[in-house]
């Protein structure tokens, strides 16, 4: 009975005249993309529904595939949940590439000499992650509380920092360079991690799904509670909407920015140590490892709009975008093709939201707007 | 009396303008005529404003005819309106500090720059109108009322024949008020100009217009020569029904003289034997390099309403800023209830029992992207561990009975704050500040923006808080609402309390003239006995 009240009081919460709009703005414009991409294909030479077969066929499809879509996800996951706790205090981190980076060398590094049992390895390189990647974005904290440097540029900036700072690294034996001298061709790579530091598979109907992937639904379910639920998640709100208000009633910015900065750089951090210890990349540092990840993170935070729930579908759709175009090579079309129908995605899931955007904003400044924007706010109270 | 001939200069004709279902100005008929000052008086959303913004062209009419001249045209731009010969001086200055007076005068035109001609133009202009000025001044070094000069400057040197000043003396000294009245009266009478002065204040459409238009809801309900009112039939005519010029409606139409009345007649609480419950003492902040509060030392009772009176910009944002724990004095302190509190951290004043109805609401006040709830929980939310459960329940309940007690219309717990209209979001934020029982209640601008029945409430409010025991300061720019509320009255200028009193003892002359910085070496000396 009452669960059947709620679902409505739900329903009517949805059934606004807005939502109608919102969802059938996303339709034109996912279908415009969606158009526009095939358009693309056509002109290259290819064939479109060859393509969407294939992206699908490597994304789900074929035996294992969604395994490996969801393994894929979990980085893009963690990565964006961060960033999300972060865009909500009002913060800016766009280093995530770095920080991801910086992460991973760290695990690197404590993961081939630590040592000792299987699940102590793993631990320590997921926790050397974190802290990797949380230093990293400490940086740009410190000179944001110290200096008021803004930290939309320093973690960008800090990212190019980064790159050829683990290049170093990969030339050094004493600190990420393999150590197997044995080896052939170890110029700009790492050493292998230990055979037992790789993260558990869970095996469903033939897919191996990394567990790292559980790592990122838990932290994303963590960080729903702790945005949804707990003080914590309201000073991050309040300190984002206002900062003069969150200052006047005790939420200092200060510390809790630069908390919030060094927690977002650490998941950035965590989904490196992931990617290393898991099976979405390579089991050795080697040049380039990031591959991107970071960045696609930021996107699919930026597509999540603040939500953290709403990360995990978003940071799906990517991963069937990585692993899907693997199979894109056989229809004959450029794999280069998914970056352009990925982008044409960013660009039709963002477009929409900033329509109505720019609506409210012309309707708020219009001097009706009192009577006006008033009226679809007024929801039953029950 | 120059050109004094029967047809209008401007002459509306049924001006409708509606926004949605709310209908700003309905069948308005106006005459602007030569040689004349225009009042056109009316509360906040009365329509005095879109009224105005049909005429100079920001805003399109519904319906509606305008003739200027005895043309019949359409105003589809300001620069249309410019052309046609009207002119505007904005209610908010659109000065660019760094600037001098003479670039600021040209700004915007079209013509090459020439520093010499633009110099004789503000000085020619400046003769002309009795409006002196310095042209190679700094404008951000500049007061209020030479700001406003040169802002006029700016709208007559077009040689405008129409010219429209919107509440033009919200940010001048009494004083300054009566020069800016001179210069309008030469307008009209040597220049032959029609001039429509807007306003909310009974004194100053008696004292400087010939002609008044009433505005209520959108129409006008009464027009005529001015003589022909006194001041109680134009602020019945205003509000729409009979009022008492006494009290806080008085003070809401500004009417100083009533206000003083009434003042002279109270009898100011003893509160000379209760304790001090917030004291300033030295107080030093510099910003960007200039000294915004220059040693302000407050003591405010427990029970009493002190009231710092001043024209904007002389620290009285500051001052609020720092009993906010905004910003963190650069020497002095603040003690409340005998212990100093920490300047600048945040929340330490909110905690130690500051409670504070900001100018601006949405700067420090609430979070707009928040529920009324959560902005009347905003005190909760901020103070204790981090790490514990949103008590969603028990924070809704509490909304709900502040909501009821304090009659706030909204449509429940959970709107959206910026869903609410002003006068509610303020009753939000006054709900909130003094139901965390406040020793200490800082109230700046607090009627600011609100009409006429929501100043009437925060004036109850701020009575019963003092009346509870609470210290309530109360920073204001409306002299009347000062001369009205308050037990004891300071006069800020340039971050300096330069002259207190108490209310008996009030004199507008005076507290006009050390709002204006005028002389104020001698007057510390008279009024040092008051201290």
């Amino acid at each position: 009975m009452s669960k059947g009240e709620n679902r409505k009081s739900l329903v009517a919460r949805f059934a606004t005249r807005d939502t109608g709009v919102a969802i059938g703005l996303y339709v034109l414009s996912l279908s415009a993309a969606i158009f526009v991409s095939a358009l693309l294909v056509a002109a290259t030479g290819g064939s479109a529904t060859a393509v969407f077969d294939a992206l699908l066929d490597g994304s789900l499809r074929s035996q294992g595939a969604w395994g490996l879509t969801l393994t894929t996800s979990a980085p893009l996951l963690l990565v964006a949940v961060g960033t999300i706790v972060a865009t909500r205090a009002g913060l800016v981190n766009i280093g995530q590439e770095g920080q991801l980076l910086i992460g991973t060398c760290v695990a690197a590094y404590f993961a081939v000499r630590v040592g000792g049992p299987g699940w102590f390895v793993i631990a320590v390189a997921l926790l050397a992650g974190a802290a990797g990647g949380g230093a990293w974005a400490g940086i740009a904290a410190g000179l944001r509380a110290w200096r008021n440097v803004p930290e939309v540029l320093t973690t960008l900036l800090l990212t190019f920092v980064a790159f050829p700072l683990m290049t170093f690294g990969l030339r050094q034996s004493w600190l990420l360079k393999d150590r197997d001298t044995e080896r052939m061709n170890q110029l700009n790579s790492g050493e292998r991690l230990p055979a037992n530091a790789n993260l558990p598979d869970l095996m469903i109907f033939g897919n191996s799904i990394d567990s790292g992937f559980f790592v990122a639904i838990g932290l994303a379910f963590v960080l729903t509670v702790m945005v949804g639920r707990t003080v914590l998640g309201s000073r991050i709100d309040m300190l984002g909407f206002n900062p003069r208000a969150a200052q006047r009633f005790g939420v200092s910015a200060g510390p809790l920015s630069a908390a919030v900065l060094i927690g977002s750089g650490a998941t950035a951090g965590v989904a490196g140590a992931v990617l290393l210890t898991g099976g979405a990349a390579s089991d050795r540092l080697v040049f380039g490892f990031s591959g991107n990840f970071g960045w696609d993170g930021l996107l699919v935070a930026l597509l999540a709009r603040n939500r953290v729930m709403l990360a995990i579908p978003m940071a799906f759709v990517f991963a069937m975008l990585r692993t899907g175009s693997s199979f894109l090579a056989a229809t004959g079309v450029d794999r280069k093709m998914t970056d352009v129908v990925q982008a044409l995605l960013v660009l039709a899931l963002l477009l929409p939201p900033a329509l109505l955007f720019i609506r409210d904003r012309r309707r708020s400044l219009a001097p009706s707007n009192l009577a006006v924007s008033s009226a679809p706010i007024a929801v039953e109270v029950s | 009396m120059v050109n004094l001939n029967e047809q209008p200069a401007v002459a509306v004709r049924g001006l409708t303008k509606r926004y949605g279902e709310v209908v700003a100005c309905s069948q308005i008929d106006l005459d602007l005529k030569r040689g004349e000052i225009h009042g056109v008086l009316g509360e906040n959303g009365a329509g005095k404003s879109t009224l105005m913004k049909v005429l100079i062209g920001l805003v399109q009419p519904d319906e509606g005819t305008i003739d200027v001249d005895g043309e019949r045209c359409r105003i589809d731009s300001p620069s249309r309106a410019g052309l046609l010969g009207i002119g505007m001086v904005h209610q908010h200055f659109s000065l660019v500090d760094e600037l001098r007076v003479w670039e600021n005068v040209v700004l915007g035109e079209r013509e090459r720059l020439d520093a010499k001609h633009a110099r004789g133009l503000v000085a020619s202009i400046g003769e002309r109108y009795g409006l002196t000025v310095d042209p190679d001044a700094r404008v951000g070094d500049l007061t209020a009322g030479l700001r406003q000069r040169v802002e006029i400057i700016k709208c007559l040197r077009r040689d405008p024949s129409i010219v429209i000043f919107d509440e033009p003396t919200s940010v001048l000294t009494p004083q300054e008020s009566e020069q800016l009245f001179e210069v309008l009266r030469v307008a009209v009478e040597r220049e032959g100009k029609a001039v429509a002065l807007v306003s909310h204040k009974l004194d100053e459409i008696r004292q400087a217009t010939d002609m008044v238009t009433i505005l209520r809801r959108g129409a006008v309900v009464d027009h005529g020569p001015t003589n022909r009112f006194d001041q109680q039939a134009l602020a019945q005519a205003m509000v729409g029904r009979e009022v008492s010029l006494r009290g806080d409606q008085a003070a809401a139409l500004g009417l100083t003289g009533a206000v003083l009345a009434a003042a002279g007649a109270a009898k100011s609480r003893p509160a000379s034997a209760s304790p001090i419950v917030l004291s300033v003492d030295g107080a030093v902040l510099d910003r960007h390099g200039h000294r915004v509060l220059d040693g302000v030392d407050i003591k405010l009772r427990a029970g009493e309403i002190v009231g710092i009176a001043g024209v904007e910009g002389n620290g009285q944002v500051e001052l609020a800023d720092v009993l906010s724990s905004l910003v963190a004095l650069d020497a002095g302190t603040v003690s409340v209830d005998g212990g100093v509190v920490v300047t600048g951290h945040a929340g330490e004043m909110a905690v130690a029992g500051i409670g504070m109805i900001p100018e601006d609401r949405h700067d420090a006040g609430c979070v707009l992207n928040m529920s009324v709830a959560e902005n009347l929980a905003l005190g909760s939310i901020g103070a204790g561990r981090a790490f514990r459960r949103m008590d969603r329940v028990a924070m809704r309940d509490a909304a709900l009975r502040l909501i009821d007690r304090y009659e706030i219309r909204c449509s429940g717990p959970d709107a959206p704050f910026e869903s609410l209209s002003g006068g509610n979001q303020q009753r939000v934020v006054l709900a909130r500040e003094l139901s965390a029982q406040p020793k200490v209640l800082v109230a700046s601008q607090p009627t600011r923006g609100l009409d006429v029945g929501a100043i009437e409430f925060m004036g109850e409010q701020l009575r019963a808080a003092a009346h509870d025991g609470v210290g309530v300061l109360l920073i204001s720019s409306e002299l009347e609402e000062i001369l009205h509320l308050a037990d004891r009255i300071l006069v800020m200028h340039s971050g300096r309390i330069v002259g207190a009193m108490n209310r008996s003892e009030a004199d507008v002359e005076t507290i006009g003239l050390m709002m204006g910085g005028v002389a104020v070496d001698q007057m510390t000396g008279q009024m040092g006995q008051h201290v």
